[in-house]
């Protein structure tokens, strides 16, 4: 194909703004998916995805559609993941187009995740096409959100888009706007191969399948290809195009999107925003902006069952194969036996493994709470990492703690600016500047540990602002903090995996509020069991889980011998899904209970 | 053909109306089916497997709504196919609001010998909160007509732990129940079971829930009391009065030293004449045989139950079906277990002897791990002759109980 008569654009809203939505109708109107196989969002492929709603993996499909113009073009449909968690991921698919699309809800209007990936295309260069969807909706208000749209990009209100997606309201005039706006790619076809890969799925015939864009030359099934930052060698098995199931085409000329089998085993080995090239003639330079997954959350994850063991570690290498940012390997925890210290992207990240590994693969898992990565400058000079507060090595040792903190921007109508400065401050948030976008409207920009972020305050600020506001973060730098590791002890025995590394001005009402939780979800057992915060070994705060008194059927008789037995087996098959901790049974809970703290 | 022996129990599902705590299988505003239950239980026990009964049992709902001519027919049935001997122990449950003397005088020719009164409390709101369709002195009228009916063994049940219920009412409850001298007492805490009016009314928040610790303290106060009285703590919610004597002698609980070494074996009969042998047929897993809507049947390794509706109960019969609905085999390591969950319940506990000889293994042999770990807990006894709970376990029974079971 013409390079001048492709077209690479992508869609970016905020989640539930409808992005899905309408690329199923572009897919629709352009014919690539006849209507009768629409299957609603068939971009979306787990089902978790559409469940909670939002893309986990992104996605990239070719349509040919005959413009008004009397040309036929070659437009591709670069979806992007809708989560900040994946703000990386997001950043290489808009690298592979040359447009978007900016989906803003009719009635909510701009919300923090509009704006961030609006900043990501804008830095990225693209050209941005602004449209308003579900016109359709009783409370729409399309007008308001065109003008909000002028003010954030300039332009006249009537180049505002005013769409429905799920009534299939204007969708034609998307299209039109994609061919007359978005410009059509500016590789050379005549450089040597440079393909950067924007998203991979494992395939267990094909290995690692590459979404790639050709930026410069062309890409052919059995030229041997090297990944520029790896090193990695291999041979294409296949290559094609997503139409949207994949298509055999044999070649990706410049300018294309498509997807390169590579038959490599891992996605590890085949990483988003590494550039493909021609293994006898390479490029001297690859693509800019490669930057290796990192995780920044972390958690141990232990099967209930201690005979699941290798069970969850298969698990996590099948997920491993798609997923590049995971990553874990085997932990020992006092408390919990055997199981994986896992690293994510963010705590969504870390929610959809947990899901995936309960749902998919039928584990009972108990997760402790997560936590971040700290660097420990050691007396000796060393800097060490750790992502578990059990690591912490002695006190003693410790010159210095740094942990991560994130540059946080929170979108949200103005009334709620003093809800938001107290749930923030007291989270130990810096306050950057206050952007007004409009009267109402108002960008806050903070500065705050990242610890203090993955407890709750997604939604914690969702409930301080009746669900107005909206989060965005990323990644700021290591900082110097005066952190301490706050110990649980449950029956005097400090309990390793219920541990935390808190900032020491928060000790006393951490460890206070912890106590207090755990003794509401720790059941009572047959003695009292006293549990304590401990910052070195002195005792900041406690409770007693009151020994249990009385727990006995008042009845049986010939005709309820069956029913009570079973009520008997089903408390103690309960029961054996708790951890049983010395003589204390622990349920899943506690270990979550830091989440949970009132207040916070 | 040797006739084995087996309890028998007859089950009575009409009330007047529905307790605010009931779960049972007990149902109000169908009385016109009484006439035709009462066909369908004899033809049912016409077809019953041949079986000697030491014991028989009227339970519900309310037996005492049943008429006189109707449970005439009844016990000539019964009678005839069950070989009830003499000296059987009769008994029947009835509402104190339905007994009338000349009720009372009926049954007692009919050889009802233990008559069992629903009492529950002796304060008018709790008998409300309860949903309750008598008063105080409608129970202790009933007491002395029942007296005055020549009943000689008497049983009480009462309940605790209820919403609001102090420990001093609970007291008072037991000194005035004492005051009427029966020769059994059944004390239940109350257990909130789902789908009843006092579950939901606490759910909503109308009712406070019961405090758990406080029923502690009132099972306590009653086997202080009880004990003083001359009351014998032979089932986690029974006593029974020791031998009439002046004056009556304290008797020793049952973890009390001496409680159960005046014989190698003791068993609760020899303690008490008044022990309800009905009831310790199932508490000691032996054979039974239900009849009537929902009664459950045990015999040979295979527990039935019946269909439970009335209605179905009828249409079944009528059409010359059995009732029989629900059949289980119990394979023998699940009856080791029900055998510890039902006998551990029993002050006497599980005797080695006689699970032996069910078993052919002892209880070292086959809970003998659970034993120590129990032991250990302080929550069982075991002296190699029986297990039985300790003060502790008795309280805690649920976790012995779950130990045994699969």
């Amino acid at each position: 194909m013409d390079p001048a008569r492709i077209r690479n654009f992508c869609i970016i809203a905020h989640i539930d703004h409808g992005k899905s939505t309408l690329a199923d109708r572009l897919l629709e109107v352009t014919g690539t998916i006849p209507e009768r196989e629409m299957t609603a969002q068939v971009l979306d492929t787990m089902d978790l995805e559409r469940e909670k709603g939002v893309t986990i993996k992104a996605s990239a499909v070719r349509m040919v559609y005959q413009a008004a113009d009397g040309e036929t073009y070659e437009l591709n449909l670069i979806d992007t993941p809708g989560h900040v968690d994946f703000s990386y991921e997001v950043s290489r698919a808009l690298a592979a187009c040359e447009g978007a699309l900016l989906v803003v809800d009719a009635f909510q209007g701009i919300e923090a995740q509009t704006l961030a990936n609006l900043y990501l295309a804008l830095e990225a260069g693209l050209e941005i096409i602004p449209v308003v969807n579900k016109i359709d909706l009783s409370s729409a208000r399309p007008d308001e959100v065109a003008m909000e749209l002028v003010d954030l990009l300039g332009g006249a209100p009537e180049e505002m888009l005013q769409v429905s997606a799920k009534e299939g309201i204007n969708i034609q005039a998307v299209l039109e706007a994609v061919v007359r706006q978005v410009p059509p790619p500016s590789g050379r076809p005549d450089r040597p191969l440079r393909a950067l890969i924007f998203d991979s799925h494992y395939d267990p015939y094909k290995g690692v399948v590459a979404y790639v864009r050709v930026v410069d030359g062309a890409v052919r099934k059995g030229e041997p290809l090297v990944l520029m930052s790896t090193g990695v060698g291999t041979e294409p098995i296949e290559v094609g195009v997503f139409t949207p199931g994949m298509h055999p085409t044999g070649r990706l000329g410049t300018g294309e999107v498509g997807y390169v089998a590579t038959g490599l085993k891992t996605v590890q080995e085949c990483r988003v925003g590494d550039t493909l090239t021609d293994a006898d003639t390479p490029a001297p330079e690859p693509l800019p902006g490669y930057r290796p997954a990192k995780p920044m959350v972390f958690a141990g994850i232990y099967p209930t069952e201690a005979e699941d063991y290798n069970g969850l570690r298969d698990a996590l290498e099948k997920l491993r194969l798609n997923d590049a940012a995971l990553v874990f390997e085997p932990e020992t925890s006092q408390a919990l036996q055997f199981g994986f210290r896992c690293g994510f992207l963010g705590l969504f990240h870390m929610e959809i493994i947990q899901e995936r590994l309960e749902r998919e693969y039928g584990l009972d898992l108990i997760a402790t709470a997560p936590s971040v990565a700290y660097q420990i400058v050691t007396t000796q000079g060393e800097t060490l990492e750790v992502s578990s507060p059990a690591d912490l090595p002695d006190p003693a040792t410790i010159q210095e703690i740094r942990e991560p903190w994130m540059q946080i921007q929170i979108f949200t109508p103005a009334e709620y600016i003093g809800p938001i400065m107290e749930l923030m401050t007291r989270r130990r948030a810096e306050v950057g500047t206050t952007e007004y976008l409009d009267a109402r409207r108002v960008v806050l920009h903070y500065r705050m540990p990242l610890a203090e972020m993955i407890v709750d305050l997604h939604d914690r600020l969702k409930s301080a602002t009746r669900g107005y506001a909206s989060l965005d973060y990323t990644f700021d730098g290591y900082r110097p903090g005066d952190l301490v590791k706050l110990d649980i002890l449950v029956n005097k025995e400090p309990v390793d995996a219920l541990a935390l590394i808190v900032h020491r001005d928060q000790a006393y009402e951490k460890g206070s509020a912890l106590v207090r939780k755990m003794k509401e979800v720790i059941p009572r057992q047959m003695f009292p069991v006293p549990i304590q915060a401990a910052i070195g070994g002195r005792i900041i705060a406690r409770a007693t889980v009151k020994a249990l008194r009385k727990d006995v059927l008042a009845k049986c008789y010939g005709g309820d011998v069956t029913r009570k037995r079973k009520l008997l087996e089903r408390q103690k098959a309960g029961k054996k899904r708790m951890k049983q901790f010395g003589r204390v049974t622990i349920p899943q809970e506690a270990f979550l209970a830091v989440l949970r703290l009132e207040g916070g | 053909m040797t006739t084995a022996e087996a309890a028998a129990y007859v089950h009575v599902p009409f009330c007047r109306a529905r307790c605010a705590y009931c779960d049972f299988n007990t149902y109000a505003g169908i009385d016109h089916l009484i006439p035709a239950y009462g066909d369908a239980l004899r033809a049912e026990l016409r077809a019953a497997p041949h079986a000697r009964a030491r014991t028989l049992y009227f339970g519900g709902g309310t037996p005492s709504i049943l008429p006189l001519d109707l449970l005439a027919e009844l016990f000539h049935v019964l009678r005839l196919t069950l070989h009830i001997p003499s000296d059987a122990e009769v008994t029947l449950e009835a509402n104190p609001g339905t007994v009338p003397p000349a009720y009372l005088r009926g049954l007692r020719e009919l050889g009802v010998n233990r008559l069992s009164l629903g009492a529950q409390s002796i304060h008018e709101d709790e008998l409300r909160l309860l949903g309750r369709i008598h008063t105080w002195a409608e129970t202790a009228e009933a007491v002395e007509a029942a007296r005055a009916a020549g009943f000689d063994n008497l049983n009480l049940d009462f309940i605790y732990g209820l919403p609001g219920q102090t420990l001093a009412r609970w007291q008072e409850t037991l000194e005035a129940a004492l005051r009427l001298g029966p020769e059994h007492l059944s004390l239940y805490a109350l257990t909130l079971e789902e789908g009843t009016p006092l579950k939901s009314r606490i759910a909503r928040g109308e009712l406070r829930p019961p405090d758990e610790d406080l029923a502690a303290e009132m099972v306590e106060l009653a086997e202080e009391v009880l004990a003083d009285a001359g009351y014998f703590h032979y089932e986690i919610s029974n006593w029974a009065r020791l031998e009439a004597q002046s004056p009556k002698p304290r008797a020793k609980r049952w973890w009390e030293p001496g409680a159960w070494n005046l014989k190698p074996e003791a068993f609760s009969e020899d303690i008490s004449p008044f022990v309800c042998r009905h009831n310790l047929t199932y508490w000691r897993n032996e054979p039974y045989l239900g009849f009537g809507a929902g009664a459950a049947s045990w015999r040979e390794g295979r527990r039935w139950t019946n269909v439970r509706h009335p209605a179905d109960y009828i249409a079944r019969l009528e059409a010359g079906r059995s009732p029989a609905e629900e059949v289980e085999e119990i394979p023998p390591r699940l009856e080791m277990g029900e055998m510890m969950m039902m006998g551990l319940r029993l002050a006497e506990g599980v005797s080695d002897g006689r699970f032996r000889a069910r078993f052919g293994q002892g209880l070292e042999e086959v809970f003998g791990e659970e034993l120590a770990r129990l032991q250990d807990l302080e929550l069982l006894e075991w002296d190699g002759r029986a297990a039985r709970l300790t003060p502790r376990g008795r309280l805690l029974g649920n976790q012995v109980f779950r130990c045994f079971l699969p």
